[in-house]
């Protein structure tokens, strides 16, 4: 016999003496409870049906010591600006999950838990990853120093254009978009996530005309060019079918949706790219479906997290200044957890715990959608070197063609540099600057003169409303 | 061609290059000189003027050492870098001299 029956799940789970021990998996969940839920046996539930427990008692509990197993609930706290909202924090014993994988975490913390109808949502903020679970994975398979060292790049963000229009271009003109745009001073192009394998282009004719592009730019400048062959692929063989080929072709780089393509696919493609020398640039189609609800989903801090994990060179991570969603604290908080080995809790930031990444190599930020020309003082403040700054419209869209905007943005690049190494405040004398560049550069002027007064004015969605007064 | 960092801005003057070497010295970089008479983008190690300027901290120092190495080799490219001993790896580089009368 045992004792049957339905129990409150925090009799077991809420555990507020508890204290997390070096190697405990951490989460912070902000949970809004049904009306009557009281805040610890919400807490308790996530715990447990994120872990050991189930709705009934049942007899082969008997059998192990759920002691060692299960998560607990082990403090609570209202949300600052919400009402009966909390924040819980929920330690998990680092046997619940596989080594060196984000498909045992994402299919362990962020489960069945989410439908949970006690709940009325659920919202994954923070993942304190401890440095003995961090050390089972192998992350970027190359990392910004080996990127720059390979590339030849130094002292300055990268400059990078998805090219447009994004889908129905054949693969000789898509070529020459990539061509005008790395002969006029990008340093990479990208293909759209939408562009994978289409009737009009299929993937082999665009990676022939595009390295063909990509090695006539090198030639003529002098310097490394890169285009994000897009490796997305309806089945793993032709994922690995599509890098092969493109390091056939010489290509520096591939490019991968991690989402879309699942954690499994993406850490068997880094694991591709650090056997190939590639560098991979990861594109997060579907993050804004996860991310963007601030009562419910994932926080992208979280998805970024377990794409420096799996592995990737390069990760799209907002612009603070576009058209994209992104509050700038949260934003910054972001990018240091992509670049930095360690990131001290900052809750202003959004960071719950801190994370320690034991050397596992960094990934440059990806700062793509809507940025143009007037940005360039901003965008290298707030991001300094290690990024990728992406214009795409505002490059292809100059009123001399795309070659002539690729120019005017790397001399807009390189003024702010300058002018930030000999002491200037960009965000400050940002104006200035770009305009007396352009006393000496045609194409910058024609780009100034486009773009003046262009901006994206409107209030984030998901603000920091878990930071408390 | 263009060679990477600066190469889009007009030719840099010698108060510009001593900013510039001023901004590398004060983040605590140390400073190397390298020469070429040839460029190519997967050519990563030119000739070393010297040893890295380890105890060097005058930008007035590290461009009298550009002017020496230009003297010595007029007809080729010669290059600034910055090592970072904590991060371990190169974080700056700019080319200061081009051959004859390319610019």
């Amino acid at each position: 016999m045992f004792e049957a029956g339905v129990r409150e799940y925090r009799e077991r789970y809420w555990v507020p003496e508890y204290s997390p021990r070096p190697t405990d998996l951490l989460a912070a969940f902000r949970i809004t409870p049904q009306p009557g839920v009281a805040p610890e046996e919400a807490a308790a539930a996530v715990a447990a049906e994120s872990s050991t427990g189930t709705w009934t008692s049942v007899w082969t509990d008997h059998l192990t010591t759920l002691d060692r197993y299960q998560a607990r609930a082990y403090h609570l706290e209202p949300v600052a600006k919400a009402v009966d909202q909390y924040m819980a924090y929920i330690a998990y014993p680092l046997d619940l999950f596989e080594e060196g994988s984000v498909a045992s975490i994402a299919a362990s913390i962020t489960g069945n838990v989410f439908g949970f109808k006690a709940l009325r949502a659920l919202r994954l903020e923070d993942l304190g990853i401890p440095v003995a679970y961090v050390k089972t994975f192998q992350g970027p398979p190359n990392g910004i120093q080996v990127e720059r060292d390979l590339l030849n790049k130094y002292g300055r963000p990268l400059l990078g254009a998805t090219l447009k229009p994004k889908l129905g271009l054949s693969a000789k003109n898509y070529g020459r978009a990539c061509y005008e745009l790395l002969a006029g001073g990008l340093d990479f192009t990208k293909d759209d996530e939408n562009i994978t394998s289409q009737p009009f282009m299929r993937w082999r004719d665009r990676y022939t005309f595009v390295m063909e592009a990509v090695r006539k730019a090198e030639a003529q400048t002098g310097e490394r060019k890169g285009h994000y062959l897009n490796v997305t692929a309806p089945d793993v063989e032709q994922m690995l079918e599509r890098a092969e080929f493109a390091k056939e072709l010489g290509s520096p780089i591939v490019m991968h949706d991690y989402l879309v393509g699942g954690f499994s696919a993406h850490q068997t493609l880094a694991n591709w790219c650090r056997r190939n020398g590639m560098l991979l640039h990861v594109h997060r189609a579907l993050h804004a479906v996860l991310d963007r609800q601030k009562e419910h989903g994932i926080h992208f801090r979280v998805l970024a997290k377990w794409l420096r994990l799996s592995g990737g060179d390069h990760l799209h991570a907002g612009t603070v200044v576009g058209k994209l969603e992104g509050d700038r604290q949260t934003t910054l908080g972001v990018v240091d957890l992509l670049r930095e080995d360690r990131v001290a809790a900052d809750r202003s930031r959004g960071i719950h715990f801190a994370q320690e990444w034991a050397s596992l190599p960094g990934v440059l930020p990806a700062a793509s959608g809507g940025i143009h020309v007037w940005h360039m003082p901003a965008l290298v403040a707030i991001f300094g070197d290690d990024a990728i700054l992406q214009f795409g419209g505002g490059s292809a869209g100059h009123p001399q063609g795309s070659r002539a905007g690729a120019h005017a943005n790397r001399v807009a690049l390189e003024a702010c540099v300058q002018a930030r190494n000999e002491g200037c405040e960009l965000e400050v004398e940002g104006v200035e600057i770009l305009e007396r560049a352009a006393r000496r550069s045609p194409e910058l002027r024609a780009a100034l003169d486009t773009w003046r007064g262009i901006a994206f004015d409107f209030d984030s969605v998901d603000t920091l409303d878990t930071v408390p007064a | 061609m263009r060679l990477e960092t600066f190469s889009y801005l007009p030719k840099l003057s010698v108060d510009e290059i001593g900013a510039q070497i001023r901004s590398i010295l004060d983040r605590e970089l140390v400073v190397a000189i390298e020469h070429s008479p040839r460029v190519d983008p997967r050519d990563h190690y030119w000739t070393l003027w010297g040893l890295p300027l380890f105890a060097v901290r005058d930008p007035a120092a590290v461009l009298g050492e550009i002017d020496a190495c230009v003297r010595a080799h007029p007809d080729e490219y010669v290059r600034v870098d910055g090592y970072d001993a904590r991060r371990q790896g190169q974080v700056a580089s700019f080319v200061v001299h081009r051959p004859g009368q390319e610019d």
